[in-house]
């Protein structure tokens, strides 16, 4: 299997704001923020379609979403803020306050995992 | 019944322009807003919280004012509580909040501590040359957005303010401006741009000092790269503007460097001021983030990350901010208001406040909801009940009430809660 290097960007959109006002438990929700967007070059490398799931793992855990096609360079991959990419963030601030939400270094490949839930990652938080 | 001039209580720009139609204590339908603002006036009544408390790891429905005593017995009995959240209600609830860190000896916190901390900590340090969306709207010939997307966070942005609207010296809108955006990927945004400076991942800060040294007439080169000739071009229309204005988001404060970033770009605007008029904001995203700062300003002297633990307030991001405090488990209760750290923090710092016992104050469900020990429902703030909220360049803006509650507003709970503090 294919892994591949890549910066990881997560950020607000449209969607995602939008479903959250629905509700983070939510079908809208899952499928806006559930997900990656990824340079289709990229996709081919690592042997994905739209819609199929990848996992994307830094230093600090892992996390499946489904991936899309995106405009984003080779080598960046973006999500939205949410609790899916939360689970590959690091808790150093660096004394700020302040996490790396963006320009983590993850690697990501293709995956038969399923996705999580919202309340399947809350089970996963209270856990420990 | 239709209502004119709501205001929307969702993003800093808090679009004041709103018309929303209310039949039978529903709201029915909205105009004018963006689709995010259609989706909270439209879905207010879902997905609503109800008083909760956790018997035999269940959360079991109770009474509100059950809810609210079990929470004041929490805080009192904890030795460091941490109140966090507050960016998305009014000034009064944040206020009152402050009255009940300092009366609990906890930490106070607020989401800017993800969002725009590091911008604050800069500010502190550079100092900050900024204006009003009004001026900007009327004066701005040239709009960069840096690091920020209003094309999908601030939706109305370029149409209200920043590209499209029309203004005293900005008689043709969009043709009298000059766009620059500057980010690491294509996006909403970059679509309206004229220049669009596509850079690599954490290389904001060498590229806004490879600005600084053109600006001042230096020979720079590639940096990062981008070549020496759109360095020198950008440089040169920052400088020959009429009036400038750098917006700049979380592509800034979260990406490395964090707070140098910041110190930079504020650097980069005072610099320009020897040339042209040039002014920076920062786009702040949950409605009253900017008044959760104003007010803890004006109660503590500090924005964020404030500890009451010696009677007294104390400021540090990075020992008192909400991330820090849970990543090292020094809580031992929470208090969450008006914010949701579980979709917002770290997963491995969440887990910590799923370990205390935590109070969730909210209008709706939310994740931190589902870990809570004591959930207390309130009303929708700008929907349910008035309040004051600061726009993203702290202009104070007065909300509107729409519809009516069936719970207490967030200030009424809390100053509930801080008597029944006071009583025990």
């Amino acid at each position: 299997m294919i892994r591949m290097e890549v910066v990881l960007i997560s950020g607000r959109t449209a969607k995602q704001g939008a479903s959250l006002e629905v509700g983070k438990t939510s079908e809208e929700y899952f499928e806006n923020v559930a997900v990656i967007m990824m340079n289709e070059d990229d996709m081919k490398e690592i042997g994905v379609q739209e819609g199929e799931p990848v996992k994307i793992s830094t230093e600090f855990g892992s996390t499946v979403v489904k991936c899309k096609k995106s405009e984003v360079n080779r080598g960046i991959a973006f999500m939205p803020y949410g609790p899916w990419v939360n689970m590959v963030i690091g808790m150093d601030t660096h004394g700020t306050g302040m996490p790396s939400y963006k320009g983590a270094k993850a690697e990501i490949s293709a995956t038969d995992e399923n996705v999580l839930t919202v309340g399947e990652i809350v089970d996963l938080i209270r856990r420990g | 019944m239709i209502h004119e001039h709501v205001v929307c209580p969702f993003c800093g720009c808090l679009c004041d322009d709103l018309e929303v139609t209310v039949e039978d204590g529903k709201v029915v339908n909205t105009k004018r807003g963006c689709i995010i603002a259609k989706s909270k006036f439209m879905n207010h009544d879902r997905d609503r919280a109800k008083p909760m408390l956790r018997k035999d790891d269940e959360l079991i429905g109770v009474s509100i004012e059950e809810a609210m005593d079990r929470a004041a017995e929490i805080l009192r009995s904890a030795d460091h509580p941490l109140i966090y959240g507050l960016s998305s209600t009014e000034c009064d609830a944040q206020r009152a909040a402050t009255e009940l860190a300092e009366l609990v000896g906890g930490t106070i916190d607020n989401t800017a501590s993800v969002c725009h901390g590091p911008t604050l900590v800069s500010v502190q340090a550079v100092g900050v040359v900024k204006c009003t969306l009004g001026e900007i709207k009327n004066r701005a010939d040239l709009v960069i957005f840096w690091g920020c997307n209003p094309g999908e966070a601030h939706l109305r942005h370029f149409l209200r303010y920043s590209v499209l609207s029309k203004g005293l010296f900005t008689q043709e809108g969009r043709k009298d401006r000059t766009v620059i955006v500057v980010d690491v990927r294509e996006n909403a945004s970059t679509k309206l741009a004229d220049i669009f400076l596509k850079i690599r991942p954490n290389s904001d800060f060498e590229i806004i000092s490879a600005l600084r040294a053109a600006i001042k007439g230096h020979e720079v080169g590639d940096v990062a790269g981008v070549a020496d000739g759109t360095i020198k071009e950008v440089a040169e229309k920052m400088k020959s503007c009429k009036f400038g204005v750098l917006f700049f988001g979380l592509g800034l404060t979260m990406s490395k460097g964090k707070h140098m970033n910041i110190d930079a770009a504020l650097s980069l605007v005072r610099d320009l001021n020897d040339y042209t008029k040039f002014a920076i904001n920062s786009m702040r995203g949950h409605f009253n983030v900017a008044g959760a700062n104003e007010v803890l300003i004006w109660q503590t002297g500090y924005p964020y990350s404030v500890n009451f633990s010696r009677g007294y307030p104390r400021y540090n991001p990075g020992e008192f901010s909400a991330v820090d405090v849970l990543s090292r488990k020094e809580c031992d209760a929470a208090l969450i208001i008006a914010a949701d750290p579980l979709s917002s923090f770290p997963l491995r710092a969440s887990e910590h406040l799923a370990k205390i016992p935590t109070i969730v104050i909210d209008p709706k469900n939310s994740m931190t909801s589902l870990v809570a020990e004591v959930v207390i429902p309130t009303a929708m703030v700008g929907v349910e009940c008035e309040g004051t909220a600061y726009r993203m360049d702290c202009i104070p803006i007065r909300l509107r009430k729409v519809v009516e509650p069936e719970f207490p507003s967030d200030k009424e709970v809390l100053e509930e809660i801080i008597e029944k503090v006071k009583a025990g």
